[in-house]
């Protein structure tokens, strides 16, 4: 699963202006000693920080990794003062390297250095003190500090996919909350499957999810922690409340509450405190998203008779249709760049995902799926996550927003609702 | 599958007409007491004397066509010769809305129901609205004949 995971962030079909990649060597971490730990010995796990690394790399426009296979094994003092020279010669312009150090606590520490070679100088360095089991987190972040310090941008390697697993048919179908580390690794069920669960949605940093519960009867919205232990319903009551969407800083929450055959959309804290309707034409206004900075909110709405986009300040004011294609259009969500908005799009009778600007100029087809739906933005703001469904089953897949074939991501189940996080502060 | 025991309910329900507390109270001799009735008997009830528990809907919308207001009139009767069952009102919407749309949808057909059946002097009270969304199809596929069977509100006695 890990592998495929990895083909998610393939380089998009860069665009022309796009500088070229710049090529990064990443050999094998050292080790001062090579200890036993519960998640291996530390040299092993030196090799597998590094194969992390350049994973992670890889999936950028910015960076070529080269390494850690065939690449020379350097010793403990060189993670410090590598020899230039030597790098130099394979042609990469930026080398990471690092250690893995066992301590006497049980921890580890993961220690990660960049060198900028042609001035033969180290450019930027982060260490982690973790459990041994953590050491993909450790790499994770290493990525992020390389990333940021070469792309000039925030890294997203460091980030989780939620999404609803499926098994059984017909009456006795299972929804269970799942999350995975963005590579694929460490997938776990969240909800135990005994409830109906719909639509997560993470907050940034992947450490809590909204969702949909059934239980009960009523849908309604629930928060649970990723690691699994809190699960609360977000507002006291009883009122059917779904769609939930964090705000970019995570700590405000918008959704819909229906009532009485009128569906209008909220916002409140992330505690459920605050709680402030923002619509209130008849008809539904559902779907909402926030824009990065917090300034607006598009949402799906059927006021002019059709599932339609509008965008609105935050406060609920200037409500303003922007998709005229002639389709419907559904499930909206907001760029991590601020740029586009990705939607479903349903006409003549399939689901497809497209995006357009909050402006609603430059609608794209993304997908032309007989049911493609639910784009969710990828961290790093390339690919959109989508459910897709096919001859009963359904499942996740990724594409690029430039386009090209949708990758099909391999889940131990049937999937659905796929949201990315954001990376955390 | 619930299978609550009802059994004033089941006198009212069985009897046609309710029946005086006294004669419920009395009961029947012990040891031939009658066969316990289930909620699912009580929907077949509901399903024989009113022709359908189900009406359904054209596109997204939530208006009752001239054959769904005779089942619902129907249903309004019963409920009104039975007020001591409640009836929890399903909405659902087919599989091409998508999901969040669909919650939407089910709940304003689940609520134009309501509407109706309370318009027909049922008491609020009776009546629980939910939405099921996309989630509980009544027909597999996505067929025509498919998305038209699942475009629907249910109305299911509860115990």
């Amino acid at each position: 699963m890990a592998v495929l995971l990895a083909a998610l962030g393939l380089p998009a079909m860069a665009a022309a202006q796009d500088k070229p990649p710049a090529v990064i060597a990443v050999p094998q971490l050292a080790t001062p000693e090579n200890v036993s730990t519960p998640a291996g010995d530390t040299g092993l796990i030196a090799r597998y920080v590094a194969d992390v690394i350049a994973s992670d790399l890889r999936s950028t426009r910015e960076l070529v990794p080269i390494g850690p296979e065939n690449s020379r094994v350097y010793s403990y003092p060189e993670s410090t003062a590598p020899s230039f020279s030597l790098w130099r010669k394979t042609g990469a312009k930026t080398l990471v390297t690092g250690f893995v150090q066992s301590r006497p606590d049980g921890r580890m520490t993961v220690a990660c250095y960049l060198h900028d070679l042609a001035a033969g100088r180290e450019i930027a360095r982060k260490g982690f003190v973790v459990a041994p089991a953590e050491w993909r987190r450790a790499a994770h972040r290493c990525s992020d500090a390389v990333y940021e310090r070469l792309a000039g941008r925030p890294g997203w390697f460091d980030t989780r996919i939620a999404y609803v697993a499926e098994s059984g048919g017909g009456a006795g179908r299972v929804k269970r909350i799942a999350v995975m580390d963005s590579d694929g690794t460490a997938h776990r069920y969240v909800t135990a499957g005994d409830s109906t669960v719909l639509t997560p949605r993470l907050a940034p940093g992947g450490e809590t999810i909204a969702y949909v519960s059934f239980a009960g009867g009523q849908p309604h919205i629930r928060l649970a922690d990723a690691e699994g232990g809190q699960d609360r319903p977000l507002l006291p009551g009883t009122a059917m409340s779904f769609a939930p969407s964090f705000s970019a800083d995570g700590k405000r929450i918008l959704f819909s509450m229906a009532m009485d055959g009128n569906t209008d959309v909220y916002v409140a804290d992330a505690d459920g405190g605050a709680l402030q309707r923002l619509t209130s034409t008849p008809g539904v206004d559902t779907a909402p998203s926030f824009s990065p900075d917090g300034s607006r909110i598009v949402f799906e709405s059927d006021r002019s008779g059709s599932q339609q986009l509008y965008v609105m300040n935050a406060d609920g004011s200037e409500p303003r249709r922007i998709s005229f294609g002639g389709s419907a259009y559904a499930s909206p969500k907001w760029s991590p760049d601020g740029e586009w908005v990705a939607f479903t799009r349903i006409a003549g009778g399939t689901l497809g995902i497209g995006v357009m600007s909050p402006a609603g100029t430059g609608e794209r087809v993304v997908t032309t799926g007989a049911h493609d739906e639910r784009p969710s933005w990828s961290a790093g703001g390339r690919d959109l996550l989508f459910q897709r469904s096919e001859g009963g089953r359904t499942g996740l897949y990724a594409v690029s927003v430039d386009g090209g074939a949708p990758r099909r991501i391999v889940t131990p189940q049937d999937g659905s609702d796929p949201d990315w996080s954001t990376p955390g502060s | 599958m619930r299978r609550t025991i009802l059994m004033v309910l089941a006198l009212l329900a069985l009897g046609g007409a309710p029946l005086a507390a006294a004669q419920v109270m009395r009961g029947p001799p012990p040891g031939l007491l009658p066969p316990p009735v289930t909620i699912d008997m009580l929907q077949s009830d509901l399903v024989a004397k009113t022709g359908s528990d189900t009406v359904y809907f054209a596109g997204n919308g939530h208006g009752i066509n001239a054959a769904g207001q005779a089942t619902l009139s129907a249903q309004a009767r019963w409920l009104l010769a039975n007020p001591a069952v409640r009836a929890r009102i399903e909405g659902h919407a087919d599989d091409r809305t998508p999901r969040d749309y669909a919650l939407a949808v089910g709940e304003r057909r689940a609520d134009a129901v309501r509407d109706f059946l309370v318009l027909q002097g049922v008491p609020a009270a009776q009546l629980t609205i939910i939405s099921w969304g996309k989630e509980r199809p009544a027909v597999g596929g996505s067929s025509e004949m498919a998305l038209a069977l699942n475009r629907r509100a249910r109305t299911v006695l509860m115990p």
